[in-house]
């Protein structure tokens, strides 16, 4: 059974304390658009996103008093309070480093925001629009390489290694290599994610289903992979707001409580090194996030693994302990992520391969949806939600979300 | 020898961390001169000791290949007609537990494998902006 929050006596532990305290009370989005087709700002995104989540949980955008976002988000707080009309803005973060690796740490950020007392309506949220700024996934970032060859970037794009997939190729490959993996076990994670968007309307890839032929017939991004092993790029925003579990139970809608969020990485620190190629970095998230939800993957019901790319989400599995790396192909293969019904119902909006690419901000509403019964690929008795997010950089961050009692 | 990627692509702007990387000639990693730690990329502090007092450790070039990929789309137009390229990552054998990225040569791309024997090579290159004489760190094939 999902922990509850105790609001009489005192808790046992710090882990205790965190378990539960905070909730999403609601969630909203805007529409997902393809890359450059967004008729607003990625500025007015966030703002349709943000208020959205605020009308949908019941509360008024006064009532919004802190904002965390990750990585390089440009649509900053202060701004954002000014457009809609906040009464005071209280808590402000954002997690360090990386891309979509923080999406579930900002949901950790908001949670310790609202538990501790900080603030009392704090909104998490990702917005982008690459039409207007650039592709995130560009050469070196918005800008490209030009005159950036300059620092940590000089070790790898002197090399021509570039974006995130060069850098996930590497890790995969490896992988691969090393656990007997074949080209056909990331074929089902792109395949499983372009089934589930065929469900949801949201998605951007609904109405354009994905055969196992088309994905081996596409071309080649950087081997191991495919044009179908990587999430496209799109303009859109997605928003949550997290209080404490307390409040949003007189709030009208069922919340999904924060049951656990960890995020961090053990040594050695750093994208590649010896002893962690191959890997995804999520090895300490996993032991940090059973440790404090007092359950174990076993006991999940619906699973969301943020893919940037196919491979790592197998690696991500892994060390969350789903499945040892010598059987994870066998867990992935025969439809067993496919639909509501599947052994491991996984990415069931459709992800950011076939729902959208808002940086994984589009899998913590999944979950929420998963919790509160209103998915388009709705898991039966969901007690349980996870999202795992930006796998094969660090620090990586997960998130447990657990239906109120 | 030629560069890999083309005479356009851009060099490294050096600084104090990548000048003798790219610079020496010989694979020149960072080593802690109080405990003899090396450390890859260089940092302003030994990781294993917390000192400051670092400095250079020139390799013999021996490595291995840790993990390869093989770029087939070009992210840029300047490497348009570069591609396929290998792009990999080498353990070095008098450095361990560091690893080093790089394109491999002396092969086909598709026929680079993990475990294969590599030796560093070096690209000549000259900085645009600085005019300084590079020589950028590669790796040929020589065994598997």
């Amino acid at each position: 059974m999902p922990a509850t929050p105790s609001t009489s006596a005192p808790p046992s532990s710090s882990a205790e304390a965190m378990r539960g305290s905070a909730a999403v009370a609601g969630i909203g989005e805007s529409t997902y658009y393809r890359r450059g087709d967004s008729p607003h700002t990625e500025f007015q995104l966030a703002c349709i996103a943000i208020r959205r989540a605020v009308e949908d949980a019941g509360l008024a955008l006064a009532d919004v008093d802190g904002f965390v976002s990750y990585t390089d988000q440009r649509n900053v707080p202060v701004r954002l309070a000014r457009a809609l009309g906040l009464k005071e803005l209280r808590w402000t973060g954002i997690p360090w480093a990386g891309g979509g690796n923080s999406m579930a740490a900002a949901v950790q950020v908001a949670d310790a925001a609202v538990t501790s007392g900080h603030a009392r309506h704090v909104v998490v949220f990702r917005a982008l629009a690459q039409g207007q700024f650039g592709r995130f996934g560009q050469a070196g970032g918005p800008g490209g390489i030009g005159a950036s060859m300059a620092g940590p970037l000089a070790w790898n794009a002197t090399y021509g290694i570039l974006t995130p997939a060069h850098q996930c190729a590497l890790h995969t490959a490896r992988f691969m290599h090393d656990h007997g993996i074949s080209q056909e076990a990331l074929c089902e994670i792109a395949l499983a994610c372009y089934a589930n968007a065929q469900r949801n309307p949201r998605a951007l890839r609904h109405g354009e289903p994905l055969t196992r032929a088309a994905y081996h017939a596409a071309r080649w991004i950087v081997k191991p992979f495919h044009l179908y092993d990587c999430c496209p790029e799109n303009d859109g925003a997605a928003a949550a707001v997290v209080t404490t579990t307390e409040r949003a139970r007189d709030l009208p809608g069922r919340p999904a409580l924060i049951v656990a969020a960890a995020s961090g990485i053990g040594p050695p620190f750093g994208t590649f090194s010896g002893a962690t190629l191959g890997s995804a970095h999520y090895r300490q998230v996993g032991k940090h996030l059973w440790e404090q939800a007092g359950c174990g993957p076993q006991d999940v019901d619906v699973t969301q693994v943020y893919e940037n790319f196919t491979g790592p989400v197998l690696m991500a599995l892994c060390e969350m302990g789903f499945a040892p790396p010598d059987g994870i192909e066998e867990f992935v293969s025969g439809g067993r992520l496919v639909g509501p019904d599947a052994a491991f119902p996984f990415n069931t909006s459709g992800g950011n391969i076939g729902e959208a690419y808002i940086h994984g901000f589009e899998m913590i509403n999944e979950s929420v949806r998963q919790i509160r019964g209103e998915s388009t690929c709705q898991v039966k008795r969901v007690e349980r939600a996870l999202v795992v997010a930006g796998p094969g950089y660090s620090p990586g961050s997960a998130v447990l979300f657990g239906a109120p009692a | 020898m030629k560069r890999v990627l083309g005479d356009g692509w851009p060099v490294p702007m050096l600084d104090a961390h990548n000048r003798e990387f790219f610079t020496a000639g010989v694979l020149t990693l960072q080593r802690c001169r109080a405990c003899g730690h090396v450390q890859h990329p260089p940092e302003d502090v030994c990781e294993a000791c917390q000192s400051f007092d670092l400095g250079g450790f020139a390799s013999a070039g021996d490595g291995r290949i840790e993990s390869v990929a093989v770029v087939t789309h070009a992210i840029h137009p300047a490497l348009a007609d570069r591609v396929p390229y290998a792009i990999a990552l080498i353990s070095v054998a008098d450095a361990p537990g560091i690893l080093v990225a790089g394109n491999v040569v002396g092969k086909e791309p598709d026929a680079v494998r993990i475990g294969d024997r590599v030796r560093v090579v070096f690209e000549e290159a000259k900085s645009a902006r600085t005019g300084e004489e590079l020589r950028i760190p590669q790796w040929e094939v020589v065994g598997e």
